[in-house]
């Protein structure tokens, strides 16, 4: 251990002593201020707020992915190129041991260098309400809104239960001889569970929409549960407004009929422009002893349109499970984790690949990783027509690319203060580490081979 | 010099190495089924030109180069292996460190690889400095020295484990007349303390001073292979060296050696201009000129800085070592001419009965002639012209 901690002693004070680290940490010494003031998000406090944090996080985690790159990818490189490599693997220091220190030195430059500028980010976090003109009201949104770590309920559509109604509407269109003999049995029955899927998340003119949720579990009843939905309508109103009412509460005690109510069912009326996220408060008493919520929303047929909710970001039902400065850290978590797997990446293959190839491939990886999802789509599609090839060749390199989209981009997390749950926190962070020593592996298999002073003629 | 328990500090088998090129078609034979037997407590040097092939065999020795055939084993396994590496220090052709480190860093982290604990590091870490004259520099980034003060650093974390065989590649490439007679004196001074040295040079009055065997490579062949006395001894010679005589003398002198049937010739000898160099630098020294660069304590004698640099291998190794009882004395280029001369003087006294003590029983004086060998020589031949002029005077 003594070895590994003497490389990458080694290896973080020479990194510190480059002209990039001291570069990158001028550049956010400066910049995290200026963003400070010249963030206005929406104009309201917390669009501020938000918005220095989402350029604030999204910057030094920018930053430090970039230096550590650069870094690990110089570290062993250089080393190779420049020789100094010679006075040390003929020391008693197995090579699996210089690269491990190699990695723990970039670690730690970026240990050092994230817990400066997080520090700095979520100083100036919380300072800024002070230095923000706002009221009491745009006070407790922020306190409801983005202080705090809330968990999500999306929308969800239960596949069986879904299924067999589309086999019913199937069985049921055979029965009365309304089926066009035209389509193939498939193709009609991907229609139908379309409009399966369209049927729970719009509402006609006067009709309504139900979603179900179980397991809610409040910090505190006598806070408030918040609704955050979008909604699109078909055909869109003159002024973009619809009108609608919001039901929230046990529902099973209007079906049941129980003459006296446990818990309050509290109706909303609203009037919301379209194709925007909105957000509502209802108390927290509403949510039943055992954890059951249910939502509706009935579509006033004032409106004359059916209201849609998009699948992705229609509809959710956020409440406090946990504090800011939890979630602040999680965030920071796993933003170092992926410096980690950075690090592991660059100093992998700089075991076999010069600096500039090296630092190619790893921005490569990078750049894959912030559009993962779209990665993965485009290689899916293509990897249809070569099943086995692609299962056993692409699909497990496409599996190493690191995730910082989608559910991983962890901006929206702390912008929006959704709660990033423990078992989230561990799957990212896990994945990333088992990434990492697989790259890692490999690095020590090629390094443990190579001629160090090999010459090519 | 002898081989302790029977095993060499450095064997190769047929070790061949034959660089490729891109396509792995053989290109280059840098070294050909090398044979090679460095023995314990001996000081080797690998010589050749350029491109011989030396510095490939170093890099197999160390695992840098995997040999395309044959082995390589250094004292008694791979030299890979971290418990054969411990015992190794090495010194590549440049002085390969790391730029942004400070000199007692880069020390520091070379002496951590070795596993060294951080007292016995702080005190090696600040002998060496001291031993290679940058103890004022000790603070300042490697990236901002010069070629030699950087090579300096190079034998420092070299010698930072004490180690059993030093591999020093062009050990005196790129350093001042100084470092280079330091590095020599080092080089004797690890020999008499029992350490194996592998060394490869082209500079080949370094290598006659201080090898006691040689190998000459050539095209990746060895050329020529034996100890220097063997290699370089003229059976044909003899020379003399005393100071000034007067021609009386020098004629008394040609008249022995024309009587004896040879023939002679006396001139002034030139000083050597390492010395030369060493007496300026001293002497700038003494009067506290300043300087950005190494500064080596120059005053004093040859034994004195012998003396000096043992010192320093006294504090890497915490306690005093016993030196090894070399089978023979330690040779130098000095004692080897005094015998040669003490061969000749007996030969010009044989007939005046003037006998020198026989070498073997003189070891003890011969160690202080060594130290004092133009003294020594002076006396001798004094007494020689003594007796002549006193028979003169008779006659």
């Amino acid at each position: 251990m003594g070895k590994i901690w003497a490389v990458a002693r080694n290896t973080f004070v020479s990194s510190m002593r480059m002209k990039i680290a001291i570069v990158s940490m001028l550049l956010l010494i400066v910049l995290l201020p200026i963003l400070s003031l010249t963030s206005t998000g929406d104009g309201t406090a917390i669009g501020r707020i938000q918005s220095f944090i989402s350029y604030g996080l999204g910057l030094v985690s920018f930053l430090l992915s970039v230096l550590t790159i650069i870094v690990s990818c110089y570290t062993l490189s250089y080393d190779i190129k420049y020789k100094q490599i010679y006075t040390v693997v003929t020391k008693p220091i197995r090579r699996f041991e210089l690269i491990i220190g190699k990695v723990l030195g970039v670690a730690l430059l970026d240990l050092l260098l994230l817990v400066v500028f997080s520090s700095v980010i979520y100083t100036i976090t919380i300072q800024m309400p002070r230095f923000t003109k706002t009221d009491e009201a745009g006070l407790a949104r922020l306190n409801n809104e983005f202080f705090t770590a809330r968990a999500a309920l999306k929308m969800n559509i239960d596949e069986q239960a879904a299924e067999n109604r589309v086999l019913e509407a199937y069985n049921e269109l055979a029965k009365t001889g309304r089926l066009d003999e035209s389509h193939k049995k498939e193709d009609v029955l991907s229609e139908l569970r379309d409009a399966e899927k369209f049927s729970r998340r719009s509402a006609e003119p006067g009709g309504m929409i139900l979603w179900e949720f179980e397991g809610v579990k409040p910090f505190d009843v006598n806070e408030n549960i918040f609704i955050r939905f979008k909604f699109n309508a078909s055909q869109e109103p003159p002024d973009k407004n619809l009108y609608g009412v919001w039901y929230v509460g046990d529902y099973r005690q209007l079906k049941s009929g129980q003459p006296r109510m446990q818990t309050p069912i509290r109706n909303i009326p609203r009037k919301d422009v379209i194709n925007t996220l909105r957000e509502f408060e209802v108390p927290a008493d509403v949510v039943a002893a055992d954890g059951y919520l249910a939502v509706v929303f009935y579509n006033e047929p004032m409106n004359e349109t059916t209201v849609i909710f998009p699948m992705d970001n229609g509809f959710e039902v956020l409440y406090k499970v946990g504090s800011f400065s939890d979630n602040f850290l999680r965030a920071v978590i796993v933003i170092f984790a992926r410096l980690i797997f950075l690090a592991a990446l660059g100093v992998s293959l700089s075991t076999w690949l010069g600096f500039p190839v090296a630092i190619l491939c790893c921005f490569t990886v990078f750049f894959m990783g912030v559009i993962n999802g779209f990665v993965v789509q485009s290689f899916n599609y293509l990897g249809q027509n070569l099943a086995i090839v692609y299962q056993y060749t692409i699909k497990p390199m496409i599996w190493l690319l690191p995730k910082f989209d989608e559910n991983y981009n962890i901006n929206r997390y702390i912008i929006d203060a959704r709660l990033i749950k423990l078992s989230f926190l561990a799957l990212a962070v896990g994945v990333l580490m088992i990434k990492s020593l697989i790259l890692l592996l490999a690095g020590f298999l090629i390094f443990a081979k190579r001629e160090l002073a090999k010459v090519i003629i | 010099m002898a081989d302790r328990n029977g095993q060499f500090a450095v064997e190769t088998f047929s070790l061949t190495k034959i660089f490729t090129d891109w396509w792995g078609r053989s290109r280059v034979i840098a070294v050909d089924n090398l044979n090679l037997k460095v023995r314990n407590n001996e000081v080797f040097g690998l010589l050749g030109p350029n491109g011989s092939g030396k510095t490939t065999v170093l890099k197999m020795l160390l695992g840098l180069l995997h040999p395309t055939r044959g082995k390589a084993v250094v004292l008694g396994g791979d030299g890979r292996n971290p418990k054969i590496s411990a015992k190794i220090g090495f010194l590549p052709e440049e002085s390969y460190l790391y730029p942004y480190l400070s000199a007692r860093e880069t020390l520091d982290f070379y002496g951590r690889l070795f596993g060294l604990n951080s007292k016995l590091r702080a005190s090696r870490v600040e002998a060496l400095l001291d031993m290679v004259g940058l103890s004022g520099m000790a603070n300042r980034p490697i990236g901002t020295f010069s070629k030699g003060m950087a090579r300096r650093i190079g034998l420092a974390q070299a010698l930072i484990n004490d180690p059993q065989l030093l591999i020093l590649d062009e050990p005196t490439s790129g350093l001042d007349p100084i470092g280079t007679r330091q590095i020599k004196d080092l080089i004797v001074e690890l020999a008499r303390r029992g350490k194996t040295v592998l060394m490869c040079s082209h500079l080949l009055a370094d290598a006659e001073e201080v090898c006691d065997r040689v190998a000459i490579l050539y095209g990746g062949l060895v050329q020529k292979e034996g100890s220097i006395a063997d290699l370089l001894e003229r059976k044909d010679k003899t020379q003399i060296t005393t100071d000034v005589l007067s021609d009386r003398t020098i004629e008394q002198i040609r008249r022995i050696v024309e009587k004896d049937g040879g023939e002679f010739e006396a001139k002034a000898p030139m000083q050597g201009l390492e010395s030369f160099f060493i007496d300026i630098v001293r002497q700038a020294q003494r009067e506290k000129r300043p300087t950005s660069g190494a500064v080596n304590r120059m005053d004093g004698s040859a034994a004195e800085r012998v003396a000096a640099v043992s010192d320093v291998l006294d504090r890497l190794v915490a306690a005093k070592v016993e030196p090894v009882k070399s089978a023979e004395p330690q040779k130098t280029v000095e004692s080897i001419e005094l015998e040669s001369a003490k061969d000749v003087l007996s030969r010009l006294t044989r007939d005046k009965q003037k006998s020198i003590e026989p070498p073997s029983q003189q070891t003890e004086k011969q160690r202080q002639d060594e130290q004092k060998p133009k003294d020594v020589g002076k006396e001798l031949l004094d007494k020689l012209v003594d007796d002549r002029s006193e028979d003169d005077k008779n006659g």
